[in-house]
């Protein structure tokens, strides 16, 4: 082959690779800018045809709307609690089992670890029925106390497993020689171990936050009344009703997506190390 | 009494377990429990007719093959674009932390958000899709993409690669960066095609991540419920119902307690024999 035929065939290959590229990034990108755009828009225009691409009079009515005509505070704030407190909760106990399974070797301990990895693959509808009976006989139906421990289900076997593949990389020469020293083993684990993963924590708690902020189906199952219902819940309630009106949804919809985006966008390393730790090890 | 350090891991995993066993055992028993159990009471203690029921009962068939097409096709398309962007994104290219970030983003957001997008951009009338293809004249008439029963499936199915494939794209890139590049550098010297390097090099360097990205992704698209509520609620009909919408409906909307139990477990039941490969890999490493 002639150079000049491989330089040729390189630059083609490139130009794929490079197409290839933006088309999908298009692909992921465009949803998002039409759901900005209708957003922007008045309802009479969103229902033009043909549909306007960059709204011809943008307004926020929608992003006040959603506050003001909506309940969108109350759903907010139910989101940003039982997310958080599931978060932080199913990391703690997730951190103290993983240093468990990572530091000591046992009977039956490859059953457990079996057992944890199992309980990920539970689906949801065999759980709520059941949940949905229990809360309502112990009075925890409607409540945000009851969503957070339904979620703990799907939170603490992820964060455990996160957890375990932080905590592997920490040498064990530390906790040998911390033991030498008189150091007890809750001592080492509170006062060496988890300073050191407080980055490896931080990804858990991020990821379990976006589990439990994403979820719908448990939210639908075990909440009902407007002052416990979640974002996610608010924004499904409003396709269900009779008129849709696309521009407050598409406001609600990027609002209510937006933590995750964010969250996301400054962690996104930490979470990439987080994911590829615990799902996927070595 | 002091407790010997080889013991101590009991305070460690204990919680945890406990835990688990009591937010996760009792509902699990309940449900066994609820899927043997006579709709009437007064009859015989317990009943296998909800088994029975659910071979007769066609829109279980319908919604069982329904499920099957959807994760099948979820999982296969979200391998193949996964593969590619991560191929893409682990060669030199600047900016590929932006591009990353990109493609992560429909996985980030809200399955239900993801749902309502894309039931926006597929109206026929108004939604974004239809309008560009009709300007590129790639068609000359809206499609009906969630309404005309030959496609509602495949226009799911459509969305969920949007919304799964960067989770598998993620995974897999990750199992391309640990791949040695000498072992690239010794295959360039010794001539082999791009193909060759692919199949003896990329796919063998990469067939954990595999695994694990198939086993996870497999039972993340049976559960998948956020996306297909918020866009279809599984119609038109029962077109694109699945099992997770269909137990749904079965419990909270027919209040069918006993027969909803009974497809949830023959579902999990599918779910972990399917995912037992997976559990015993990773278990036997550790």
């Amino acid at each position: 082959m002639k150079p000049s035929t491989l330089i040729a065939k390189k630059g083609l290959y490139q130009t794929v690779i490079w197409v290839f590229l933006i088309t999908v990034c298009v692909y992921c990108l465009f949803p998002f800018v039409w759901m900005l755009s209708t957003s922007l828009k008045t309802e009479a225009e969103a229902f033009r045809i043909p549909p306007t691409w960059i709204p011809l009079q943008a307004t926020i009515d929608s992003y006040i709307g959603i506050w003001v005509r909506k309940n969108f505070g109350i759903y907010f704030f139910n989101s940003t609690v039982i997310s958080l407190a599931t978060a932080v909760l199913s990391t703690f106990f997730g951190a103290l089992a993983g240093y468990g399974f990572s530091r000591f070797l046992f009977k039956g301990r490859r059953f457990l670890i079996g057992f944890f990895l199992a309980t990920q693959m539970l689906p949801g509808v065999l759980l709520v029925g059941p949940y949905f009976k229990i809360l309502s006989r112990v009075g925890l139906y409607d409540t945000r106390s009851g969503l957070i421990i339904a979620f703990l289900t799907i939170c603490l076997p992820f964060s455990t497993w996160m957890m375990k593949g932080f905590i592997d990389k920490v040498p064990d020469e530390l906790d040998q020689s911390a033991m030498v020293d008189g150091c007890s083993r809750m001592g080492i684990f509170f006062k060496i171990i988890l300073p050191i993963v407080a980055p490896g924590m931080v990804a858990t708690i991020l990821f379990a936050f976006l589990l439990a902020w994403g979820d719908l189906l448990w939210a639908l199952c075990l909440t009902s009344s407007e002052p416990m219902i979640t974002v996610t819940l608010g924004i499904a309630r409003t396709v269900g009703e009779f008129r849709i009106i696309w521009p407050m949804l598409m406001a609600g919809s990027l609002v209510g997506g937006m933590p995750a985006i964010i969250l996301y966008v400054f962690l996104q390393r930490l979470l990439v190390q987080g994911l590829t730790a615990g799902a996927v090890k070595g | 009494m002091r407790i010997k350090d080889r013991h101590m891991w009991i305070f460690f995993v204990l919680p945890g377990v406990l835990l688990l066993i009591l937010v996760l055992g009792f509902p699990v028993i309940t449900s066994v429990l609820y899927s043997v159990k006579p709709e009437q009471a007064g009859d015989a203690s317990y009943t296998f007719s909800h088994y029975s029921n659910l071979l007769k009962d066609p829109f279980f068939k319908t919604t069982f093959w329904n499920t099957g097409i959807f994760v099948f096709l979820s999982v296969g398309t979200h391998m193949i674009l996964g593969l590619a962007v991560a191929m893409v994104l682990n060669s030199a290219l600047p900016a590929k932390p932006l591009f990353r970030l990109i493609a992560l983003l429909p996985w980030v957001i809200p399955d239900v958000v993801a749902g309502i997008i894309w039931k926006w951009m597929l109206d026929p009338i108004y939604g974004a899709l239809n309008d560009v293809l009709l300007k590129v004249g790639l068609i000359n008439a809206p499609i009906e993409w969630l309404s005309n029963p030959k496609l509602a499936l495949l226009s799911v199915i459509l969305v969920n690669l949007w919304r799964g494939f960067p989770f598998v794209m993620l995974i897999l890139l990750a199992g391309l960066q640990a791949i040695p590049k000498d072992l690239y550098e010794a295959a360039a010297i010794d001539g082999a095609s791009k193909l060759k390097t692919f199949f003896h090099i990329t796919i063998p360097g990469l067939r954990k991540m595999i695994v694990v990205a198939l086993a996870l992704d497999i039972v993340w698209e049976v559960r998948r419920f956020g996306l297909i509520q918020a866009m279809t609620q599984g119609g038109p009909g029962v077109l694109t119902e699945v099992l997770s919408t269909y137990t749904y409906k079965q419990y909270f909307q027919f209040f069918r307690f006993e027969y909803a139990s009974a497809i949830s477990v023959v579902l999990t039941v599918t779910l972990l024999l399917v995912s037992l490969p997976y559990i015993w890999m990773i278990s036997q490493e550790e």
